[in-house]
C-alpha cells in the first residue's frame, strides 16, 4: 500500500449543498440539496471544489458549518459546506 | 392620518400586527434605494404604494431600451431619462403623500455616509459588489440597515443585513467577486426574477419597521426560477470580519 492509498483509506465525510447554477458541475447534488462526499483527509475547501469539477472562478462564496471560510480551510469529518456563484446584478 | 389616507391604506390597517400605528410608523419612515433598475423598480413601487413616506432613489443611469424588458417603472416615452427623473414621477403619480427624493449623481464613496445618515433604511438595488461593498460599509459605520438583493439568469438571493444582529455584506462574500465574474448583460436575467427579489426587499423593509415576523437576518436566501425553488441557507457572523468585526 502506497501513501496515497492509506490517505484515501483515511478519508472523511462532508456534507456539500450547491448553489445557483453550481450544480450542473456536479450533477450528483442537485441544486441546493445536502449530499455525502468523500474527501482525502487534509482536503481544503480548494480540494473539494476541484474534486467537484467546479471551476475555482465560478465560486464567489464558502460557507463551512454557516461561516465563511477561506478556500485553504481544512475540512473536518461531518463539516456542512455550502458553495454560492456570484449573483450580483440588480 | 386623513379621511383619504384611512382609505387609501385600509388592506395595510386590516392586517394583524399592523393598524393605524404601524402605518403611521411607514408614513415616518425613510427608505433610499440604491438602483432604479430591476430590483430598485418592484421594490420602490411596493414601498411607495404601501405609504413609506421618505423614499430616496439614487441612480446615476438614463433609461436604455435594453431595461424595459425587467426594469417595471420606466417605459418608452423615458428613454434617455434619468432614471431617478422616471422613478420619481410614476411613483409621484401613484402616492402623493410621499416625499421623493432622487439622487440623480448615484450612490459613490462621496455622498455614502451622508446619505446614509439622512434614511432609516437602505434597500440595495445595485447592480454590482463594488456599489454594495460600499453600502455594506457605509450601512455598518452609521449602524443602519440594509437589505441585500442581487439576480443572475434565473437565480436571486436576498439577506437583510442589520449590524450588530447578524452577518453583514463581508461576512458572508468576503472578497470581490473575479474579473471573469458573468453579469446580466452576458448571460441575461429573466425580468420577473428581479421582480419577485425586489418584492421580497420591499416586504423586509416593511416589517423591519413594523417590528413584525422574523427577518432574513443571518438567512441568505436563494431562489431559483426553473426548478420554482426557494432555499435557505444560514450564514453566522464572521468575528474576523474586516468589516462589522469590531461591532
Amino acid at each position: 500500500m502506497t501513501e496515497n492509498d492509506a490517505r484515501e483509506e483515511t478519508g472523511l465525510e462532508v456534507e456539500v449543498r450547491l448553489f445557483s447554477g453550481l450544480e450542473k458541475f456536479f450533477p450528483a447534488a442537485g441544486l441546493g440539496k445536502a449530499c455525502l462526499v468523500q474527501v482525502p483527509e487534509g482536503a481544503t475547501g480548494s480540494d473539494l471544489i476541484r474534486q467537484l469539477n467546479i471551476p475555482a472562478d465560478q465560486v464567489f462564496t464558502m460557507f463551512v458549518n454557516g461561516r465563511h471560510a477561506a478556500p485553504e480551510q481544512v475540512l473536518q469529518p461531518g463539516d456542512r459546506v455550502a458553495l454560492f456563484p456570484p449573483i450580483g446584478g440588480g | 392620518m386623513t379621511e383619504e389616507q384611512l382609505v387609501r391604506y385600509r388592506r395595510n390597517i386590516l392586517l394583524a400586527g399592523f393598524g393605524e400605528a404601524g402605518q403611521e410608523k411607514l408614513l415616518a419612515a425613510r427608505v433610499l434605494i440604491i438602483g432604479a433598475g430591476g430590483l430598485g423598480s418592484p421594490a420602490a413601487y411596493y414601498l411607495a404604494a404601501a405609504g413609506v413616506g421618505g423614499l430616496g432613489l439614487a441612480d446615476p443611469d438614463v433609461v436604455e431600451p435594453s431595461n424595459l424588458q425587467r426594469q417595471i417603472l420606466h417605459s418608452v416615452k423615458d428613454l434617455g431619462r434619468p432614471k431617478v427623473t422616471s422613478a420619481r414621477e410614476k411613483l409621484q403619480a401613484l402616492n402623493p403623500d410621499l416625499t421623493i427624493e432622487a439622487v440623480a449623481g448615484g450612490f459613490h464613496a462621496q455622498n455614502a455616509p451622508e446619505l446614509v445618515g439622512r434614511y432609516d433604511l437602505m434597500v440595495d438595488c445595485t447592480d454590482n459588489f463594488a456599489a454594495r461593498y460600499l453600502l455594506n460599509e457605509a450601512c455598518v459605520r452609521g449602524g443602519k440597515p440594509f437589505i441585500y438583493g442581487g439576480v443572475l439568469a434565473y437565480a436571486g438571493q436576498v439577506m437583510t443585513i442589520v449590524p450588530g444582529r447578524g452577518p453583514c455584506l463581508r461576512c458572508v462574500f468576503r472578497e470581490p467577486p473575479g474579473e471573469g465574474a458573468p453579469t446580466t448583460s452576458q448571460v441575461g436575467v429573466l425580468g420577473a426574477v428581479p421582480g419577485l427579489i425586489g418584492t421580497i426587499q420591499a416586504t423586509e423593509a416593511v416589517k423591519y419597521f413594523l417590528g413584525i415576523g422574523d427577518l432574513l437576518i443571518g438567512r441568505l436566501l436563494t431562489y431559483d426560477a426553473l426548478t420554482m425553488s426557494f432555499f435557505e441557507a444560514k450564514v453566522k457572523r464572521d468575528p474576523a470580519c474586516p468589516v462589522c468585526g469590531g461591532l
